[in-house]
């Protein structure tokens, strides 16, 4: 039997994501929210809240992300207008990002390679998420419930970033499932 | 490499993640028309460039993308303050509203 692989890569299929601005002191934007979604919006920095299919990370103090099972979005979207009063922006930006999964025992030293951000367990725990570089190429970066990591991308960068951490991972055996 | 705490992320990140966005608390003047040429041009083109402290604005590009103050030392690097936009010049003299 081969070693298990140190690193694995996959591509999340079936993923929608909005970008939300909004005011988070309004209590209609976060009433509209948790009806929507069944989570808050994370008011922490660098954070997310998620709930069963549904994750809402932290961009900035007023803009979050909101991924949502693919075909959502039109409805999530709709409900956000309807009932926030405040200033809102939802816009569906599905198309142009890529969700991938890294996961194995060696994720964390690979994105610690391949990214000036401490990636460090101790400083970056599941329920952290944050934005940054590889190479020339931004990326959010989720630490999500099981230990693993969930990169969302421009599309456009898709290439390049997979290089990247392809070559990072080098060491470690990387068995890259794109689907 | 600078190390910046961003004051939106309230963390220490690197360098490569930020752009800077030259000198801080430039004032557009109230009524740019009734400025000479010299002094509109002053406002546009012309910044402090000190040696030593320096006020200016950086923006968390990689990051948050908000635009944030920074008082650096521009001898040595040092990042001596970082506060969020809109705060107005700790350095000022104190104003008097019209």
């Amino acid at each position: 039997m081969p070693e298990a692989p140190g690193v694995e890569y996959r591509e999340i299929p079936g993923r929608g994501c909005l970008n939300l601005r909004g005011d988070a002191d309004d209590p209609t934007l976060r009433d509209a929210t948790a009806t929507t979604l069944g989570t808050e919006l994370p008011t922490e920095p660098c954070s997310w809240q998620s709930s069963g299919d549904t994750r809402a990370c932290w961009l900035g103090p007023d803009e979050w992300l909101l991924i949502v099972p693919d075909g959502e979005q039109s409805r999530v979207e709709q409900q956000l207008r309807e009932a926030v009063s405040g200033p809102l922006s939802v816009v569906d930006v599905s198309g142009g990002f890529v969700h991938a999964n890294l996961g194995g025992d060696n994720a964390a030293k690979v994105l610690q390679k391949s990214s000036p951000y401490d990636f460090h367990p101790r400083n970056f725990p599941p329920g952290r998420c944050v934005q940054t570089v590889f190479a020339q190429a931004g990326a959010l970066v989720v630490a999500i419930e099981d230990g693993s990591f969930v990169l969302i991308f421009r599309r456009s960068y898709a290439d390049y970033l997979v290089h990247w951490i392809a070559d990072a991972a080098e060491e470690y055996g990387y068995p890259m499932h794109r689907t | 490499m600078l190390h910046i705490r961003c004051p939106y992320c309230q963390e220490m990140r690197s360098e490569e993640e930020f752009s800077n966005a030259g000198e801080a608390h430039i004032r557009r003047p109230p009524d740019p028309a009734a400025l000479s040429d010299a002094e509109w041009g002053d406002y546009l083109h012309f910044r402090k460039n000190p040696r030593g402290p320096h006020r200016e604005v950086w923006v968390h590009t990689a990051g948050c993308r908000r635009y944030f103050n920074v008082l650096r030392d521009t001898v040595s690097y040092e990042i001596l303050d970082v506060y969020p936009a809109g705060v107005p010049d700790p350095d000022a003299p104190e104003e008097t509203t019209p």
